[in-house]
């Protein structure tokens, strides 16, 4: 395919003092698609996303959005370019409705006063397009709501903002089955909505259940980029194990 | 040897397809209209005419005002609360009616437990759809109307005269369920009955995850496997109306002893009761086919290796059955429904692994995996879909017949 990714990062390097934790990554995001990040614990995933995310600068390499150069320096930045993370913490406020919290720091005014009908609106039809029927309303405190909620609330926040690319880090590493079903499947819908969607997943099935690529970390470099479709189990986890896979032709 | 269509066919070939536009996609105004069906703005106006005095459509003035200039065009809505069909739905362990209104509305519906693992009286289930059927009715207004009645049946079913001719998991052989039911309603409407999981395909089709897609496989698991394949926009019915028995695709010669009597199937490869056997739950039996199969896909998840290790395997044989289909029909979809969504959910990198080892690699290159976005509705409403084929296809025509059922109709 010759569209242009709308996340090409080429050749990133980042070391933290003398820790080296990424060198020469490279990792490609597509509209309409679903990447997902693999590697094994230290492999470099959660620091590439926030690379991707604007907490962490950048030692080296092009960060490109949409084919144009940019650097993102902190995340309302990369924010304004449509760049949404939800981390794992998912950084909700317990003690605020879920309107609040899709719109903390963000809250849209009318005047000197905010305008809460159109948050909760909007709100609300979020929710909606995620076909999201379970969480009742949207006045409810997200602390009593169940991890899975929680998960969409994040979720819904993140695409709020006519964003282009939404990254999830381990989405479901906390839910029971039925949740992690309906996370799936919102992560899946998001991308046929036309959005870029990278998820970091540990989970293999979930990996399968949902992605158009794979990208491979293995000590801090890229050891592959693939399509899901044309590839195994089996070969996934022997690129994260051993940043090689013989049968793929990738040799580390 | 006709010459022509008729102006009379072509009116009533463009009634039935405004409505299914308003029915399909929801309401419409008239611009909207004439430019979609190419039609001109006074045709539209002519054909929302009759509809309208028909009771199908009603049209308003938009609800948010218009960007453009000018005086708004009208709205026309499809009469969801006034015209509605009766969507039966036969599960081996449930059994659903609803009452759906035109637009795809779900107005109401009911659904009990059902024990169709055993022999079921055909006259006993006619008595109880029947009943449920009739207190949804009773509650619908005074000037609704039922245009039409469909009932999905895990069985196969012979098109033309609806006779259910193999119903492995419900033992009603050969019997004819929509002329029982059709009398004991006496609404004066035909219930129409077909393959469950081919409805469920009509369904993710019209208004599921496989909107846009003409080409698609649809598989659906309850306590056996079905599909419903849609080529070219259309369900593939074969000869008689029996295709699209992806549960009885051969995928393990020698395997399996399926309820068909065949061995290998990929319903006896991948079905409830093997997926309950390889886990070692034959505890689950008394539950339904979804409790029992989340159920272990709940277990595998927690770490349990048997349940894990069953699910591979039942993951395994489904990559096996979706490389065939897609070697052969090149879909642009495939959608999981019914129990299979949670086996698919829960054995993704197997499906997927042995999809790309045994799919050739061009059908492959596009297609995509997804579960069904109508849930746990899919057969429901295809059945509902189902039933208002007639209605589509000639409205006036079968609303004077309804409203008057002894004069001739008018206005057709």
């Amino acid at each position: 395919m010759s569209q242009t990714p709308v996340l090409d990062l080429r050749g990133i390097d980042k070391s933290f003092g003398p820790v080296r934790v990424l060198q020469q990554v490279d990792f490609t995001a597509y509209a309409g698609e679903v990447t997902a990040l693999v590697g094994d614990n230290g492999a470099g995933k959660t620091t590439l996303v926030k690379c991707i995310g604007g907490i962490h600068s950048l030692d080296g390499g092009d960060y490109l959005f949409d084919g144009r150069p940019v650097r993102p320096s902190s995340p309302r930045e990369a924010a304004g370019l449509g760049i949404e993370v939800v981390h794992q913490d998912l950084a909700l406020a317990d003690n605020l409705d879920i309107v609040q919290n899709m719109f903390l720091g963000r809250e849209r005014r009318r005047g000197i006063v905010l305008d809460e009908t159109a948050m909760e609106e909007l709100a609300r039809r979020t929710l909606a397009e995620l076909s999201v029927r379970t969480i009742g309303s949207v006045r409810r405190k997200v602390s009593e709501l169940s991890g899975g909620q929680r998960q969409t609330v994040a979720i819904a926040r993140a695409v709020l903002w006519d964003s282009r690319v939404v990254v999830l880090d381990e989405p479901s590493a906390a839910l029971g089955v039925a949740q992690t079903q309906q996370v799936l499947e919102i992560v899946r819908r998001l991308a046929d909505q036309g959005l870029a969607v990278v998820l970091i997943s540990h989970n293999m099935n979930d990996v399968f259940a949902v992605s158009d690529r794979v990208a491979a970390l293995y000590l801090g470099r890229t050891v592959a980029q693939v399509r899901t479709a044309d590839v195994t189990h089996a070969q996934v986890v022997e690129l994260i194990t051993a940043g090689r896979s013989e049968s793929l032709g990738i040799r580390g | 040897m006709k010459a022509g269509p008729s102006q009379e066919d072509i009116r009533r070939h463009n009634l039935g397809t405004l409505l299914r536009y308003v029915h399909v996609r929801g309401p419409a105004s008239r611009a909207t209209l004439a430019e979609s069906l190419g039609l001109n703005r006074s045709t539209i106006m002519a054909l929302t005419a009759d509809l309208t005095a028909a009771g199908l459509v009603r049209e308003e003035l938009p609800r948010s005002p218009g960007r453009r200039a000018g005086r708004p065009s009208l709205v026309v809505r499809p009469e969801s609360t006034r015209v509605y069909v009766l969507a039966f739905d036969v599960g081996v362990d449930r059994i659903a009616v609803a009452r759906v209104g035109l637009g795809g509305v779900v107005l109401d519906r009911r659904e009990s437990p059902h024990e169709g693992r055993g022999p079921v009286e055909p006259a006993e289930l006619v008595a109880t759809l029947a009943g449920m059927a009739r207190s949804l009715v009773r509650k619908a207004g005074r000037d609704a109307v039922c245009v039409g009645a469909a009932l999905a049946f895990p069985g196969i079913v012979r098109r033309g005269d609806d006779v259910i001719r193999f119903g492995p998991n419900l033992r009603v052989g050969d019997v004819r369920l929509g002329e029982m039911l059709s009398r004991r309603l006496a609404l004066g409407v035909p219930v129409a009955v077909a393959n469950d999981a081919n409805l469920g395909a009509i369904a993710e089709h019209e208004r599921g995850a496989g909107v846009g897609y003409d080409d698609m496989v649809y598989l659906h698991g309850d306590v056996g496997v079905g599909g419903g394949i849609i080529v070219g926009g259309r369900l593939l019915g074969g000869q008689d109306g029996y295709g699209g028995e992806i549960g009885h695709m051969g995928v393990n010669p020698g395997g399996r002893t399926c309820s068909c009597g065949a061995r290998g199937c990929l319903e006896s490869e991948v079905g409830e009761r093997t997926l309950l056997t390889l886990a070692g739950r034959a505890d689950l039996t008394g539950m339904t086919s979804r409790e029992a199969v989340r159920a272990i896909v709940d277990a595998a998840d927690r770490g349990d290796v048997v349940a894990r290790d069953a699910l591979h395997q039942v993951g395994t044989w489904l990559g096996h059955g979706v490389a065939n289909l897609v070697n052969i029909f090149n879909p642009g979809l495939v959608v999981f429904g019914g129990t299979l969504r949670d086996v698919y959910l829960g054995s993704a990198a197997q499906v997927r692994s042995v999809l790309a080892t045994e799919g050739m690699a061009a059908p492959r290159e596009r297609v995509r995996l997804r579960t069904a976005q109508l849930g746990d509705d899919t057969t429901l409403v295809g059945a509902a879909e189902f039933a208002f084929a007639d209605v589509l296809d000639d409205p006036l025509h079968v609303l004077a017949r309804l409203r008057d059922p002894e004069g001739e109709p008018v206005g057709s």
